[in-house]
């Protein structure tokens, strides 16, 4: 049988030299749901985006049904019959359903009118079981439906081949079941679903064969029936042998950081983090593993009081924060370090003016004034016990490099001298040099008795730093423990979902 | 030489580039302007710039008012708060300091109500902004136009003055401004006033905590909260701050130099949004504005005199001007416009 979707030895290397695929083939045979797996940044959505035209590649071939293709842009790909559904919606919120189907199916058949695309969606919905108001305005529908609208509208303009980037991200369990029958029902349609995802358990449920890719290349591709979650955890995370850094051994104190059956919602109202319970001990590094957008970044900004908390209590020291600002708790001896230092600095200040951001009250004089030579001491000690590399202390941040601007980070929480860190992706995006200071920096302060929460997606770095690690999957910690109870097939299970015993 | 002193005299070297390169397009432009409708544009930019100093004590008060409203622009500014208001909050701080300096004849009462009315309303708008999303200028333009009103019927109707009924009552003689003496001449004393508080700003901004706090929160509102300052407290600061500014102006306005308000709004419309070039043209920066207010104001009492002399018609001036200070306030409003955007797509 003919490939629907060929995809011979795709190569990407972006301007900038990254090298996000490093030649990759892909099968996607007619009549079939077919799941894209990898950790993030193995190239799923990248290869997808080549699929869909919307970048090209640095080399290799496509083909679409039997025909070798090149797509010029995302149009091209709408008219050879793919379609995809991003994890953002592209619907224009303040208009209703149908509005926004006559804007996408208007785009390839000028000629269509109102109520010929409005019979076409209907026929379409009774076909499909994808129902929705095509009356309602867009904003005032749940992600579920408006996900449906956006599957309704790719399948309108003749899509043979849908993809779909990790839909079940926003939704809830309920509307995850939704769509995977919505997705089976189109399979009998002749349908092809391409499914990319990091969910081990979605995979198994919905696909008929996967495809793992990690690093940027094919690991393998098997039926989905002749696979265990624990053979593709192994493929997800399965690597070469890692560097093992010197980890001192933990002479764990007190509890410093409690967290306490904490539920958090994001920033769509859905609940983030659901009834986490945590400690983390002075002299210990508590590492906790999981897919980005399983409820890390949230859990770490409701430690730091930058997210409200829906249910629960937070513990520094003996103190409860849990209504307390953010100034309160750094002023009792919480840092955090967040994992983008777009939020962590003002880019557009200099070094002495960013290492201040949390020094602020001690550079203060009696009467409020900021005392500018001193401000600039504490730079300047941050900048040489970190080894930050800059001309001047006046110098702009954002003309550092991205290493040298998390030294600055790190290290003006250090010089507060902080019981408790909350430290998020330290060493994301960082070349080997700095990763290595950043990680030596976190084991140092651990000897020196700080209780430290690290929240990584790096497997690497999680088992080399930490004493205890917890796994978050779904807002929920899927197993806590010591470090040695962890090996990495089973992080890679219980990262994907499955609680391995 | 140090490096850090290498680097800041690089830093400086910029502006004073950037400025002159627009400088220099902007008169350029203008002169193909005026010499393509048949004026010589070097007769034309004499007058403008030699009439335009030629009475320091004109230049200096009308360049009071501006001072106050381009820092009233500023503040927010940097706060990232787009303050359009300053029209406003100079009408009410012009009318306040009217009446008390009519019912009381006191000079720093009178100048303080005026302070005290504008920060009120600036920090109105801002709490509209910050605690029901209300967008500033939206909010900013309709309260100018309310006020606008509101005075011209009290004007009109409350406070005129009898024996000139064109214009309000004066203010009493014991509660005008005039001349502070110095050895060796004498200086406008509105005029020391603002300058004078265009440094308590500069202090406020780049020396203490309010000021670091509201220029963390104008550049980057997500590292404002992460460092446990609150963003919607500096909306409302940074306004209270620019309000009283403008008001001041139009408290010093009327103190010393027009003593009454007449019933064309005349001698008060124009100025708040003048302040926005002022504030842009002085890169937000408080001493900056000291010298772009009184630039602002060269080149309006030159483009006067331009239409005396001659003959020109008052549009040509203020093309002139336009273009002028647009070629010179572009580089630094095309960064803040940037910013402003940015920040609009945060929404913190």
């Amino acid at each position: 049988m003919q490939p629907a979707i060929m995809m011979k030895n795709i190569k990407k290397v972006y301007p900038d030299g990254v090298i996000a695929l490093r030649g990759v083939s892909l099968e996607v045979m007619p009549g079939e749901i077919h799941g894209l797996l990898g950790e993030n940044g193995a190239g799923k959505t990248t290869l997808m985006r080549i699929l869909y035209g919307e970048i090209k590649p640095s080399s290799g071939e496509i083909w679409v049904f039997g025909r070798k293709v090149s797509f010029r842009g995302p149009w091209d790909a709408i008219k050879a019959g793919i379609g995809m559904v991003y994890q953002k919606f592209a619907l224009v919120q303040s208009f209703t359903v149908m509005d926004n189907i006559m804007l996408s199916v208007s785009s390839i058949n000028r000629k269509a009118t109102y109520s010929d695309v409005a019979n076409s969606a209907k026929r379409l919905m009774k076909k499909t079981g994808l129902e929705v108001p095509l009356d309602a305005v867009v904003e005032d529908l749940p992600v579920g439906i408006q996900q449906r609208v956006e599957i309704l509208k790719t399948l309108l303009r003749n899509a043979k081949v849908l993809i779909l980037d990790e839909p079940t991200s926003v939704l809830t369990p309920v509307e995850a079941e939704e769509l995977f029958k919505t997705l089976k029902s189109l399979r009998e349609m002749g349908i092809v679903v391409i499914f990319i995802t990091h969910k081990l358990k979605e995979v198994m449920e919905v696909t008929d064969r996967i495809t793992v890719l990690r690093k940027g290349r094919v690991v393998g591709t098997v039926k989905t029936s002749e696979t265990t979650p624990a053979e593709l955890a192994k493929m997800m995370v399965g690597r070469e042998v890692f560097l093992k850094i010197e980890r001192p051994p933990a002479i764990a104190g007190n509890t410093v950081l409690k967290v306490k059956d904490v539920w958090v919602k994001d920033d769509r109202g859905l609940d983030a983090v659901r009834g986490v319970t945590l400690e983390v001990r002075e002299g210990e590094i508590l590492g906790i593993a999981g897919v980005q957008g399983n409820g890390q970044t949230e859990l770490a900004e409701a430690v730091a009081g930058l997210r409200p908390v829906a249910k629960g209590k937070i513990y520094v020291g003996d103190i409860d924060v849990t209504d307390k600002p953010t100034s309160f708790r750094y002023r009792i001896g919480l840092a955090y370090v967040p994992d983008s230092r777009s939020v962590g600095l003002v880019m557009d200040m200099n070094i002495t003016e960013n290492v201040i951001l949390t020094n602020l009250l001690s550079v203060l004089s009696r009467y409020r004034k900021i005392r500018w030579g001193y401000a600039r001491e504490v730079a300047h000690r941050v900048v040489k016990g970190f080894d930050v590399i800059t001309p001047s202390l006046s110098a702009p941040i954002k003309y550092l490099s991205g290493g040298n601007q998390q030294k600055v980070m790190v290290g003006r929480e250090i010089v507060r001298e902080p019981k408790a860190f909350v430290v998020a992706e330290p060493t994301h995006g960082l070349d080997v040099g700095a990763t290595e200071f950043i990680r030596k920096t976190l084991a140092s302060l651990k000897t020196k008795g700080k209780a430290i929460m690290l929240i990584s997606t790096d497997l690497d770095e999680i088992l080399q730093l930490s004493d205890r690690i917890a796994v978050m999957y779904e807002g929920k910690v899927m197993a806590v423990g010591p470090a040695s109870e962890f090996t990495l097939e089973r992080l890679g299970l219980l990262m994907g979902g499955v609680s391995g015993e | 030489m140090s490096k850090e002193v290498r680097i800041r005299y690089a830093h400086y070297l910029t502006i004073v580039l950037e400025l002159a390169i627009s400088a220099v397009t902007g008169f350029m432009a203008g002169a193909i302007i005026l010499w393509s409708l048949g004026y010589n544009p070097w007769y034309i930019y004499g007058i403008m710039i030699s009439m335009g100093i030629s009475n320091p004590d004109y230049l200096l008060s009308k360049a009071t008012p501006l001072l106050l409203t381009g820092l009233a622009f500023s503040v927010p500014m940097l706060a990232g708060v787009f303050n359009i208001g300053g029209e406003g909050q100079l009408y009410i701080g012009a009318i306040t300091s009217l009446v008390i300096a009519y019912y009381t004849g006191n000079a720093v009462l009178a100048l303080l109500g005026g302070f005290l009315a504008g920060a009120a309303l600036g920090g109105a708008i801002g709490a509209l902004k910050a605690f029901r999303d209300v967008n500033e200028v939206v909010s900013a333009i309709m309260l100018n136009w309310i006020l606008y009103f509101s005075i011209l019927y009290l004007i009109v109707d409350k406070l005129y003055n009898p024996l000139m009924p064109q214009q309000s009552v004066p203010v009493p003689p014991s509660a005008q401004i005039g001349i502070i003496p110095f050895p060796g001449g004498g200086i406008h004393g509105i005029f020391f006033i603002a300058v004078v508080a265009a440094l308590v700003t500069h202090y406020l901004i780049y020396y203490t905590d309010l000021g670091y706090v509201l220029r963390v929160s104008g550049l980057s509102p997500k590292s404002a909260s992460y460092a446990g300052f609150n963003p919607k407290k500096s909306i409302v600061y940074s306004m209270i701050i620019g309000g009283g500014l403008a008001g001041l102006g139009g408290a010093l306005l009327i103190q010393g130099y027009v003593h009454s308000i007449d019933t064309t709004m005349s001698t008060l419309y124009g100025l708040g949004f003048l302040g926005i070039g002022v504030g842009l043209l002085g890169w937000n920066n408080p001493l900056g504005i000291i010298l772009s207010s009184v630039f602002f104001a060269m080149l309006i009492i030159g483009g006067e005199m331009v239409e005396l002399t001659a003959g020109a018609p008052p549009e040509l001036a203020d093309t002139i001007i336009g273009i002028i200070v647009i070629a010179l306030a572009l580089p630094y409003a095309y960064k803040i416009l940037i910013n402003y955007v940015r920040r609009w797509r945060e929404r913190i």
